[in-house]
């Protein structure tokens, strides 16, 4: 018989105060192949890992049970404890007496019979454990970003600058993101762009990444440390390096199309540069609309173009490319306007949404960083901005709080007034979210300095009348109805997760939450990981966030990837799926149910791929045979941990 | 109509050709109405074979044992089985050929439709004749059977001799086949739920009491399990009596089995036992209704896996049998897939 040891803690008095902690330790001391047992206040402390060293020697312990918190916390701890004490880590296990034992009852005599079950049932599991060794595997020391906005710019960047290898990928044609779009950023009102552009040519320059832009990422396959990557390349006919950006094609092309930078504020022409300052710095034919790539449709840009920089013959690609570690920071979009029927926007060209309003500020904008109306290019001298436009509204739109609308109103308000000093802007707020550094003094600011009017309520209706924007709305601290007749409205919409977000999610295997935004592993304490080993998340693609917070989550995230790609091998758990191939029929059910692809189908036999598999069980629950196992949790454990727990 | 003339002809063709190495398919017994199962090796042979709405057997359960048959022997003829399958006897071969237990090319199916009707449930037919012995019997008309006894002919109507299930059926034409006899005719269905929705209205405490008296008659004969084309597992996780010990079987492996269920037929062990076998058959069960049909206690196992296939139908619009490259039930999962158990 195997000679088990038993350790009981109190956690103060979070396990104590509910269990009879002296009770369980006695209980378990008669347990048969229990040679040790004892009870102390604070397992996880110095002195009580001693116990547990001098004990594992002195009693010369097989293995141990540590009766205390749930093993995603301490679980690490007591493996490496029992190691130092020469004992393999997988003979020591957790027997989680507080999160599901302790915190959920009150009546101490049931609660302390239940914690002596689950201690047993630990003791019935470990002493069937086998010893096992991690699994090593290689790791590609190369990382991969997907999203070039500030999230990714700053992770690609602090990748690039620790040494590694990094490839940034960019759906649109030029880095940026929405950060770009900017005209000046809370608290401190610098210029976005004045900000951003040197990170983005530091990208552009840095030797140790390689920028694929209108690039998307089609498919990931691989593990953590190996991860094989396929990106489509799409084709902008325009050979970057003999492009001068003499600009002549844009001057001939015939077609104009809204522009997607200045969110259809004014229009550009099938072959353009995003902006000035894009990089790279070339144009990109937009072939849905351009009228058609032979020479005989149109190819007017082709001709004027003097370094042959055009080719209509350039085509998609796909690149594989192998990295140890992923980084995604897919961005958000605005919440569709088009939902918001009732703020008429679409209906009336003066109800802007925040980006618009963005680009009518900054000075490389539509109006050359002029307030002007688009309806009629007169100023404004009543603009309404709301706040929470289809945020915090579980019933109808989304139920969180946008969290930087707040901000970037007071921001809007109080730029609009620096244009037009004797306008008159009003803010209609549900309140006012300023938790930040210098947050709240900017938005006292906006209301102090620049005589912002802040009106507590929300507006029930839009719409055009005589020329003006009719607002409806309430003031629910005056407990009155107010009615403004606005030359401009400007909705602060709700920020959700960009629309690519959902398909790139299911590609890379990681979870979505509630709302749509990228799942982090621990609210708290993993909040950069994803789920998935070896992918982790930086930006809005996550939550709703503001600039600095974004940037640190990228850096954080940067990071994560550096303690992967800085290992020479890692190692994997080898708690894997097993296969008892005298009972596999190849019927092929656990492939199919797999998350992790880790198993196949080889001459009518299931094999598993130990460094894909997680351990997870899904295969050991599908299989009608009991064919499929995990390692140490096997049905023989489980069923002498059913035995002891029914008093058997 | 199914025309017996062409099936024996089919049947001797293929044999003659040495296509299949035998038949598998329906005689007239020795003893009784009702037909046994014929292994037709020779076209001499071919003569036997039959079809009537006797034809109750599920024949595709005997392609588990000849894969056994197969496993064993050291120079096994490749050729495939020729089998005769029933609606629901060809949606257990789907199941099979879903699951990987046979190839396509392991068999020749000689589809048999039982068009408007169904097959005879035997103790029904007793019933309604009180006794009276039967000499011959044939599809009729009108949804009805000709029916002769020493009194001469009569017509019965369909629905008071036809087995369940057969009632119950919603496709009673083979879903796969290399040749078909007889049409692709539905039978005017009834519901196929009708029989689990009448027990479903019952109180819990009413429910109880009828499984506790069902399933405490159950001897553990294993006749369900036996006569099933879907119970092929080697082992067999409700029962303790056959491990499947074999030459590479490590000792590792042998310390490793459990019993989960005991020997003794009593009600907690039942329970278990039909159960968890019901649960194996949850979206794999095509209601050929064998199980409950060989039950020498009469115990209404159908009810269980019929509830099985409502919940997979409309949690999950899942209907076993029809199609064998779709994932199974228990493998599948859609985003939509409705999650309201989840509490």
């Amino acid at each position: 018989m195997k000679r088990t040891g038993v350790f009981v803690c109190h956690c103060g008095i979070n396990i104590a105060g509910t269990v009879d902690v002296k009770r369980v330790a006695k209980e378990l001391s008669k347990h048969s192949g229990v040679v040790h047992s004892e009870d102390y206040v604070y397992m996880c402390s110095d002195p009580g890992q001693n116990l547990i060293i001098d004990a594992i020697k002195e009693k010369k312990l097989d293995n141990v049970v540590i009766a205390c918190c749930s093993p995603t916390l301490h679980e690490t701890t007591f493996r490496n404890t029992s190691e130092s004490a020469g004992l393999n880590k997988f003979q020591c296990e957790i027997a989680n007496i507080r999160e599901q034992c302790s915190w959920v009852h009150k009546d101490m005599d049931k609660a302390t019979e239940k914690a002596i079950k689950i201690t047993k049932s630990a003791v019935e599991k470990v002493r069937r454990n086998e010893s096992l060794e991690p699994i090593s595997i290689p790791v590609t020391r190369r990382a991969l970003v997907i999203g070039g906005g500030i999230a990714g710019i700053q992770s690609a960047l602090d990748l690039a600058n620790t040494g590694f290898e990094v490839i940034l990928v960019e759906r649109e044609p030029s880095i940026g993101g929405h950060m770009i779009q900017l005209s000046e950023t809370f608290p401190t009102l610098d210029c976005s762009q004045c900000i951003l552009t040197p990170k983005m040519v530091e990208v552009s320059k840095h030797p140790n990444i390689k920028l694929m832009t209108y690039s998307e990422v089609q498919e990931i396959s691989g593990y953590v440390g190996n991860f094989i990557v396929k990106i489509l390349k799409k084709p902008t006919y325009v050979d970057a390096d003999k492009c001068t950006l003499c600009d002549e094609c844009t001057k001939v092309c015939p077609v104009v199309v809204s522009n997607e930078f200045d969110l259809g504020l004014t229009g550009r022409r099938a072959i353009y540069i995003p902006f000035p300052q894009a990089i790279p710095a070339t144009y990109t034919l937009d072939i849905s609309a351009c009228p058609g790539l032979l020479p005989i449709a149109c190819g007017k840009c082709a001709d004027v173009c003097e370094p042959g920089a055009i080719d209509f013959d350039m085509k998609p690609k796909i690149v594989e490319e192998e990295v140890g570690a992923i980084i995604v920071a897919s961005g958000f979009d605005l919440y569709e306007k088009e939902l918001m029927g009732e703020y008429g926007y679409g209906k009336y060209p003066d109800v802007l949404d925040g980006l618009q309003f963005e680009r009518l500020l900054s000075a490389s904008g539509p109006t050359m960083g002029k307030v002007l109306r688009p309806s009629d290019r007169k100023e404004p001298k009543e603009v309404v901005f709301i706040q929470c436009v289809g945020s915090r509204d579980p019933e109808l739109h989304c139920p969180y709080c946008s969290k930087i609308c707040c901000m970037y109103t007071a921001k809007h308000a109080m730029l609009y007034k620096h244009h037009v000093h004797d306008g008159q802007a009003y803010i209609f707020y549900i309140d006012i979210r300023s938790g930040g550094k210098g947050y709240e003094e900017f938005v006292q600011r906006a209301v102090e300095e620049d005589g912002v009017l802040y009106l507590r309520g929300k507006v029930s209706k839009i719409f055009e009348e005589k020329g003006k924007i009719k607002v409806w709305g309430v003031d629910t601290l005056a407990g009155k109805d107010i009615e403004i007749d606005a030359d401009m409205v400007v909705l602060a919409m709700a920020m959700r997760p960009s629309k690519e977000a959902e398909e790139l999610a299911k590609k890379l295997k990681i979870a979505l939450d509630k709302d749509g935004f990228l799942a982090e592993a621990h609210p708290k304490l993993r909040p950069v990981e994803s789920v998935s080993s070896g992918m982790f998340l930086a930006g809005a693609a996550q939550a709703p966030k503001d600039i600095p917070e974004a940037v640190a989550q990228a850096s954080g995230a940067a990071s994560k990837a550096v303690a992967i790609l800085s290992q020479e091998r890692l190692s994997h758990a080898p708690t894997v799926a097993k296969v008892n191939v005298n009972l596999c029929s190849g019927c092929g059910m656990c492939v199919l149910v797999c998350p992790y692809d880790a198993l196949s189908l080889k001459d009518g036999k299931v094999e598993v791929n130990e460094v894909l598999c997680e351990g997870c069980g899904s295969c050991s629950a599908t299989c009608l045979r009991a064919a499929i196992q995990v390692k140490n949790l096997t049905p023989l454990q489980v069923n002498e941990m059913i035995k002891v727990s029914l008093g058997g | 109509m199914v025309n017996l003339d062409n099936l024996k002809k089919e049947a001797n063709r293929i044999l003659k050709e040495e296509k299949v190495k035998y038949i598998i398919g329906y005689k007239k017994s020795s003893n009784g109405l009702f037909t046994v199962p014929a292994f037709i090796k020779n076209p001499e042979e071919v003569e036997k074979l039959t079809w009537d709405p006797t034809c109750v057997y599920n024949l595709t359960r005997f392609l588990v044992d000849e894969k056994r048959k197969k496993a064993k022997e050291k120079e096994p003829d490749e050729r495939p089985v020729g089998l005769i399958v029933k609606g629901c006897d060809s949606r257990a071969l789907v199941v099979l050929l879903q699951e990987k237990f046979i190839n396509r090319d392991d068999v020749y199916i000689l589809g048999v439709s039982c068009e408007e009707t169904g097959v005879l449930d035997e103790k029904k037919l007793a019933k309604t004749l009180k006794g009276k012995k039967v000499k011959n019997i044939e599809f009729g008309k009108n949804d009805n059977f000709v029916v002769t006894t020493k009194d001469g002919k009569t017509e019965i109507p369909a629905k008071e001799i036809l087995a369940e299930r057969c009632l119950e059926c919603n496709a009673n034409f083979p879903v796969i086949s290399d040749i078909l006899f007889g049409e692709k005719v539905k039978r005017k269905s009834d519901n196929p739920f009708e029989s689990l929705e009448k027990f479903e209205s019952l109180s819990k405490e009413e429910r109880w009491t009828f499984w506790k008296e069902q399933l405490d008659k159950c001897i553990r004969c294993y006749a369900c399990r036996s006569v099933c084309p879907m119970c092929y597992c080697d082992e067999c996780v409700a029962d303790t009596i056959n491990f499947a010990v074999i030459a590479e079987t490590t000792a590792e492996e042998k310390a490793q089995k459990i019993k989960w269920v005991e020997k003794s037929p009593v009600t907690s062990e039942n329970f278990v036992y039909h159960l968890v076998r019901a649960i194996h058959l949850a979206g794999r069960c095509i209601d050929c209704g064998e199980c409950e049909r060989a039950c020498p206690l009469d115990i209404p196992l159908r009810l269980l896996n019929k509830k099985l296939e409502k919940e997979a139908k409309e949690l999950f619009g899942y209907e076993a049998g029809f199609d064998a490259d779709v994932p199974s039930l228990v493998s599948s999962f859609k985003d939509e897939d409705p999650e309201d158990f989840i509490r």
